[in-house]
C-alpha cells in the first residue's frame, strides 16, 4: 500500500508525536504504529487536518505465540484516493485501546465486533457488548490460541480427511472434549442474558418524552429475529412511544457463522467458496474483493480478457442486486411482490448467464487468483449483449416508470429515514446509502481498481439522504453499469484467462494486504494477513451491510414503524453478510 | 302474544343480567363487553316496539362507535385489571341507598301514576321514532339544544386535539418542489 | 304468519350463507390467480381443474392444524373473537336484494331476504359491531404485535366508517328510501355512480379501508406487525379471520353494487327475472377483481397517513358530497 501522506504533502506525523507514532516496518506492512496514549489524537488529526473523514474498518490481527495484538484502522477520503493504515499494538493480556466512537460514530459495531472476537477492550465505548457471539460464550475466538470444539489442527487440509492409516473422522469422536468451556459458574437452565438486560437498560435510558407535559406509555418492541421484514435473523429492538420510535438497537449475530475464523483455517484458495456465502445474492462482487486482496500479496495482475470479464460478472451482479432491493423494497413498503417478482425475473436472466459461465446461480464460485477459472464463451457474450443492449435498459426504464411517480411510493419514501452528507460519512455508510446523501464516493472511481479507469460512467449522487433517493441512486447506478457493460462487451479481448497455471496451493507472500472493490452493498474490503504460510493468519471481511447498520439507530429515531421496515429495506442488508 | 311476551321477557333478563355483569367484572374489557351485549339487546326491544331506527342507532352509536373507543382506551392504558377494593370509603353503602331510593322511585311511578292500567302499554304510532320523526323533531323543536351540543362536542374536539398534539422530533428535509 | 314464510325465510338464510362461505373459499381461489397472473406467475392450478379444488384443500389443512392459545391469553375472548369477527360479515349481505320476484314452484318468491326499511343503517350497525372481534383479538392474543394491529385496525375503522356512513347518504337523499330495494329500483334507468361520482369514490376508498384491503391493510401489515391482529392465531381460528376477511370483501362489493351500480339491474331483468342475481354475481366479480388489482398495484399507506387522510381528505369530500348531492336533489326536483 503506497502512503498517501508522503506521496501528497508535506506533512510529517511521525515527527509530530515524536516517539508515539513510527512507520510499520515489517516486511510486506505499511503504515503507522501508533501508541495508545495519543490515538484518539492523532486519528483527530488525521481527519480534521489530512481529510481521511471516513472511516473505512477496524479490525484486529492477533501475532500469537508473540504478546501482540494490532488493533488496525483503515481511513479514507470520501474525495477520492488512497488511506491511511495505522494500527495501535496491544499486548494479548492487558488489551485496552481507547474508542474512536466519540469521532468516528460508525465505529460502534465495528469495534463491538473486535472486543467480541479479539476481547479488546475499548475505553469510553458506549455500548461495548458481544455483537455477534452470545454472551454464554467462554472466550474471544478470534485469539490464536482460542480452539473450537472438534479442534484438529491450525490449518486445513485436516489429516483425517486425507486418511493416513488413520480412518476415524473428528465427528466421531467424543465431541465434549477438553476444548468446550463454559463462562465460570454458567449453568444452561438458570442462564439470564446480560446482554439482553443491557441492551434493554441502554433502550430505556433513552425514553425522551414525545409529549412533553402528557404523560405517557412505551413499550420495546422487538421487531425479529423471526419476522417476515428483517431479511433473514436479525432483530431491532425499538422503544415505541405509540408507532413512533423513540430508540432502536440492532441486534445482530444470529447467523455468525464463524466466517473469519474458518477463514483463517482454509488455505487462501479454499476461502473464494467461502465468500460467495457472504453477501449471497452478489457472490461475484464478493470473489473480486477477496481475489484483489490476495493478488495485492502475490503481486500478480490477472490478464486483459479476465479483467473485462470480471468487471462484466460484477456489473451483472450489481445490476442484479440493485434490481432485487429495488423490488423488495416495494415489498417493504407493502406493495405485496408485484414489484419484486418483476425485478425477480430479470435476475434470473442475468442468473442463467452466471449459471453459464460459472456452473452455479448463485454461488459462483468463478474467480482465481492471477485470473477466473474459466473463459466465457462467445454465445455468452451474445446473450449479455442482448442484455444489456436491450432487455435491461428497457426493464429498468419500466420500474422507473411504474415506480417512481407513484404518489404512495413517494409519500412513504421522501424524507423519511434522513441521513445527511456529514452523518452518512461519520457513520461510515457506505454504496448507495452514502451516495444517497450526497457523498459522492464509490470505490470505483475514488481509487480504481481492476480496469474501472478505461470506461466512462458517472457516480450515482442524490442528495436528500432518504429512502426515496436511495431507490434513485440505485436505479442509477444500474443504468450506469449497463453502461460500463456496454462498453466492456464491446471491448473485451481475446486470450488467456488466467496468469500462470491454476493451482491449488498458490504461494502467498508474508505481509497485509486490503482489497476493496465497490460491491453493490457498499466498500466490500478484504483485509489480509499472509505469513507465508498455505493458509492466511488473518481474514478479515469489510462487509458494508454489517457497517451500513450502525446509522440504522440514527435514520430511525422519529420515524413510524411502518418506515423502520422501510428503511432497513433501503439499506438493504445482507444476513449472511452481516453476520458472517 | 304469549311468544311475543316470552321473547320479552328473555330480553329483559338479557338485559338486566348484563348490567350486573357489568358492574361485577373485576376487567375492565369484560365489563365493557357486557355493556355492549346489554346495548345490543337493548337494541332488540327496540326493534320489538316497532323503532328499528332508534335500535339501530343505538347499536351504531353506543356498541359500535363508543364502546370501542372505550376498549380502545382500556387497551392503550392497560388499565384492565382493577386492583384492590374501591377508594372512596362508604362508596358501597351511599351507592346501595342510591339504588334503593331509584327503586322506590320507579315502583312509585309504575305503580301509583300510572296504576299499571293496560292503557299505559299501548303500543306507540308506528311511524314514531321513524327517521323523518326524529329529524322534525330534532331540527324544529329541538333545534337550539341540538345546535348548542354540537357546538360543546366542537370545542371538546379542538380541546383534545391541543392536549395531544406534539412536535415532530424526526427530522425533516425539505425537497424542492414541495412544502 | 304462516309456516310456508317462516320455511321460505330459513331456506333463503341457508343460501345466503352457503353462498358467502363457498363464496369466500372461491374468492381465494380467484384472488390467488387473478394476483399471481398480475405478478408474472401461474397460481394454484394442480388440484382439481384449474386448481379448482384448491379452496377445499385449504380447508382441510386448516381443520388439522395445530391450534395453538399463547401463554397469557384470555382464552375465553381469544376464542370469542373469531366468531365474533365472522358473524358479522355473515349477516351483513342479509338486507341486499337479489333480484326481484320469481316464481318457483308456484309460488312467488322475492329474491331478498329481508327489505327492512332501515337496511343501509343495518348494513353501518353491523359492520360497526365487526371491529370488535379484531379489537379483542389483539388484545386477548398477549402479543405486542395482536395489540399494535388491534388498536390500528380500530382507529382505522372507526375512522373510515363515518366516511363510508356518509357515502351511504346520498343513495338515501335521492331515493328518500333506507330501504335497499327501493334503492335499486331508483336506479332503473340511471346508475347513481352516474349522479354522483364522488359518493361512489369514496365508498371505493372507504369499504376498502373497512375491509382492511391493500393499500389500508395497515392492521396485518405483514412487514411491520408480522400478521396484525391475528398473529397468534393458528388453525380454523385462523381461517375464521380469513373467512372474514373475504366475506367482507364479498359483503361490501355487493352493497356497493346495489348502492351504485343498480345492483341486480341490467337488462331483460323485468322478463327474466332469474337475470338478476347473474347481473349482480358479474358486477360483485368486477369489483373483486378491481380489490384484487389495487392489492397487485399499492404499496401500503403509513398508519398516521392513513388517518390523516381519513380526516382530513375524506371526510370533508364526503361531507362536500352530501351537500352538493342534496342540491342536485332539489334542482332536479324531488
Amino acid at each position: 500500500m503506497n502512503d498517501p501522506v508522503d506521496s501528497f504533502m508535506n506533512f510529517d506525523l511521525i515527527s509530530r508525536y515524536p516517539g508515539l507514532v513510527k512507520k510499520d516496518q515489517r516486511t510486506g506492512y505499511s503504515g503507522y504504529i501508533v501508541e495508545a496514549d495519543c490515538l484518539v489524537q492523532f486519528a483527530r488529526a488525521v481527519r480534521d487536518e489530512l481529510g481521511f473523514d471516513y472511516l473505512s474498518m477496524i479490525t484486529a490481527a492477533d501475532y500469537y505465540p508473540d504478546d501482540l495484538m494490532d488493533v488496525i484502522y483503515l481511513l479514507y477520503r470520501t474525495t477520492g484516493g488512497p488511506g491511511i493504515l495505522f494500527k495501535v499494538q496491544v499486548s494479548r493480556l492487558d488489551s485496552k485501546v481507547p474508542s474512536l466512537s466519540s469521532i468516528f460514530a460508525g465505529a460502534e459495531l465495528q469495534e463491538r465486533e473486535v472486543w467480541d472476537m479479539y476481547g479488546i477492550s475499548f475505553e469510553d465505548h458506549p455500548d461495548l457488548r458481544r455483537i455477534l457471539l452470545w454472551d454464554g460464550f467462554e472466550g474471544h475466538p478470534l485469539r490464536k490460541d482460542w480452539k473450537e470444539p472438534l479442534f484438529e489442527e491450525d490449518s486445513k487440509p485436516y489429516k483425517d480427511r486425507w486418511p493416513a492409516g488413520k480412518h476415524k473422522r473428528q465427528e466421531d469422536l467424543n465431541p465434549f472434549k477438553n476444548n468446550v468451556s463454559y463462562p465460570i459458574g454458567f449453568e444452561p437452565e438458570h442462564f439470564s442474558s446480560n446482554n439482553e438486560k443491557a441492551l434493554y437498560d441502554a433502550l430505556n435510558k433513552t425514553s425522551g418524552n414525545l409529549n412533553g407535559s402528557l404523560k405517557t406509555d412505551q413499550i420495546i418492541v422487538n421487531l425479529g429475529p423471526q419476522h417476515p421484514s428483517t431479511h433473514g435473523v436479525f432483530r431491532m429492538a425499538a422503544l415505541l412511544e405509540g408507532e413512533t420510535i423513540i430508540d432502536l438497537k440492532p441486534v445482530m449475530g444470529y447467523l455468525h457463522r464463524s466466517h473469519e475464523k474458518i477463514g483463517e483455517r482454509n488455505t487462501f484458495l479454499q476461502n473464494m467458496p467461502y465468500t460467495d456465502r457472504l453477501d449471497y445474492i452478489s457472490s461475484m462482487s464478493n470473489n473480486f474483493g477477496y481475489a484483489l486482496a490476495v493478488e495485492k500479496l502475490m503481486a500478480v495482475t490477472p490478464p486483459e480478457r479476465a479483467e473485462y470479464i470480471r468487471v462484466i460478472m460484477a456489473e451483472l451482479t450489481r445490476i442484479s442486486s440493485h434490481i432485487m432491493t429495488t423490488g423488495f423494497l416495494l415489498n417493504e413498503l407493502g406493495a405485496m411482490f408485484t414489484p419484486s417478482l418483476y425485478a425477480l425475473e430479470e435476475r434470473e436472466l442475468i442468473l442463467d448467464i452466471f449459471e453459464e459461465v460459472s456452473g452455479s446461480r448463485m454461488m459462483c464460485n468463478y474467480f482465481r487468483f492471477g485470473g477466473v477459472v474459466r473463459d466465457i464463451s462467445d454465445s455468452v457474450i451474445e446473450k449479455i449483449r442482448k442484455l444489456v443492449f436491450n432487455r435491461l435498459p428497457r426493464k429498468i426504464d419500466e420500474l422507473d416508470r411504474y415506480l417512481t411517480h407513484n404518489e404512495i411510493v413517494r409519500l412513504r419514501t421522501e424524507g423519511v429515514g434522513v441521513l445527511t452528507a456529514d452523518e452518512a460519512a461519520a457513520y461510515s455508510a457506505g454504496g448507495p446509502l452514502l451516495r444517497a446523501s450526497g457523498v459522492p464516493y464509490d470505490v470505483r472511481k475514488a481509487e480504481p481498481y481492476s480496469i474501472y479507469d478505461r470506461f466512462k460512467f458517472d457516480v450515482a449522487v442524490r442528495y436528500h439522504g432518504d429512502i426515496y433517493d436511495r431507490y434513485l441512486v440505485r436505479l442509477d447506478e444500474m443504468r450506469q453499469s449497463i453502461r460500463i457493460i456496454q462498453q466492456a462487451i464491446h471491448d473485451i479481448p481475446s486470450g488467456p484467462v488466467m496468469t500462470g497455471k491454476s493451482q491449488y496451493q498458490p504461494k502467498v507472500p508474508a505481509g497485509e494486504a486490503y482489497g476493496r472493490v465497490e460491491g453493490p452493498k457498499g466498500e466490500l474490503g478484504f483485509y489480509i494477513v499472509s505469513d507465508g504460510k498455505q493458509n492466511p493468519r488473518r481474514y478479515h471481511v469489510r462487509a458494508p451491510s454489517f457497517i451500513n447498520l450502525t446509522a440504522l439507530s440514527e435514520m430511525s429515531k422519529g420515524e413510524k414503524v411502518a418506515d423502520v421496515i422501510a428503511i432497513l429495506g433501503s439499506i438493504d442488508i445482507i444476513l449472511g453478510e452481516v453476520d458472517r | 302474544m304469549i311468544t311475543g311476551i316470552l321473547f320479552f321477557d328473555v330480553m329483559a333478563v338479557l338485559v338486566i343480567s348484563t348490567s350486573i355483569g357489568m358492574l361485577v367484572s373485576r376487567n375492565a374489557v369484560y365489563s365493557a363487553l357486557f355493556l355492549v351485549l346489554n346495548f345490543a339487546s337493548v337494541a332488540v326491544l327496540y326493534v320489538t316496539l316497532g323503532a328499528p331506527f332508534i335500535a339501530m342507532a343505538q347499536v351504531t352509536v353506543y356498541a359500535g362507535a363508543i364502546m370501542i373507543l372505550f376498549l380502545f382506551v382500556i387497551m392503550l392504558l392497560g388499565a384492565e385489571r382493577l386492583e384492590g377494593e374501591s377508594t372512596i370509603r362508604g362508596q358501597r353503602l351511599f351507592g346501595g341507598l342510591l339504588a334503593v331510593i331509584l327503586l322506590g322511585e320507579l315502583t312509585w311511578m309504575a305503580v301509583f301514576q300510572s296504576g299499571l292500567s293496560p292503557a299505559a302499554l299501548t303500543m306507540p304510532a308506528s311511524d314514531f321514532a321513524g327517521p323523518t320523526q326524529i329529524g322534525l323533531t330534532l331540527f324544529n323543536t329541538y333545534l337550539l339544544p341540538f345546535e348548542v351540543t354540537s357546538f360543546i362536542l366542537l370545542v371538546a374536539i379542538i380541546g383534545a386535539i391541543i392536549l395531544t398534539k406534539t412536535d415532530n422530533i424526526g427530522k425533516r428535509i425539505i425537497r424542492p418542489g414541495k412544502d | 304468519m304462516d309456516a310456508a314464510l317462516i320455511w321460505e325465510w330459513i331456506i333463503k338464510s341457508v343460501v345466503i350463507l352457503l353462498v358467502m362461505t363457498g363464496g369466500f373459499a372461491y374468492v381465494t381461489l380467484y384472488e390467488r390467480r387473478v394476483l399471481a397472473r398480475m405478478q408474472v406467475r401461474i397460481g394454484p392450478n394442480r388440484v382439481g381443474w384449474q386448481g379448482l379444488l384448491q379452496p377445499v384443500a385449504d380447508g382441510i389443512k386448516l381443520i388439522f392444524k395445530e391450534e395453538l392459545t399463547p401463554v397469557g391469553a384470555d382464552r375465553l375472548i381469544f376464542i370469542l373473537a373469531p366468531v365474533i369477527t365472522v358473524i358479522p360479515a355473515l349477516i351483513v349481505t342479509a338486507v341486499v336484494p337479489w333480484g326481484t320476484e320469481v316464481n318457483l314452484f308456484g309460488r312467488i318468491v322475492p329474491l331478498r331476504l329481508a327489505d327492512i326499511n332501515v337496511a343501509v343503517l343495518y348494513i353501518l350497525s353491523v359492520t360497526s359491531i365487526s371491529v370488535y372481534g379484531i379489537t379483542l383479538a389483539g388484545w386477548s392474543s398477549n402479543n405486542k404485535y395482536a395489540m399494535l394491529g388491534g388498536l390500528r385496525a380500530t382507529a382505522q375503522m372507526i375512522s373510515y366508517e363515518l366516511a363510508l356512513g356518509m357515502a351511504f347518504v346520498g343513495p338515501i337523499l335521492w331515493t328518500g328510501s333506507m330501504s335497499l330495494g327501493d334503492i335499486v329500483s331508483a336506479q332503473k334507468n340511471l346508475w347513481f355512480v352516474v349522479i354522483m361520482p364522488l359518493g361512489f369514490i369514496i365508498y371505493v376508498i372507504a369499504s376498502l379501508a373497512e375491509v382492511n384491503r391493500s393499500p389500508f391493510d395497515m392492521p396485518e401489515a405483514e412487514q411491520e406487525l408480522t400478521a396484525g391482529y391475528h398473529t397468534e392465531y393458528s388453525g380454523m381460528k385462523f381461517a375464521l379471520f380469513f373467512m372474514a376477511e373475504y366475506i367482507k370483501m364479498i359483503g361490501v362489493s355487493m352493497i356497493g353494487a346495489t348502492l351504485f351500480l343498480g345492483g341486480y339491474q341490467g337488462p331483460f331483468v323485468d322478463a327474466y327475472p332469474w337475470l338478476g342475481p347473474i347481473y349482480l354475481f358479474i358486477k360483485v366479480a368486477l369489483w373483486l377483481f378491481f380489490m384484487i388489482w389495487v392489492r397487485a398495484t399499492l404499496p401500503r399507506f403509513r398508519y398516521d397517513r392513513l388517518m390523516a387522510f381519513g380526516w382530513k381528505v375524506l371526510l370533508p369530500l364526503s361531507l362536500l358530497y352530501i351537500v352538493v348531492t342534496a342540491v342536485l336533489r332539489l334542482l332536479v326536483g324531488g
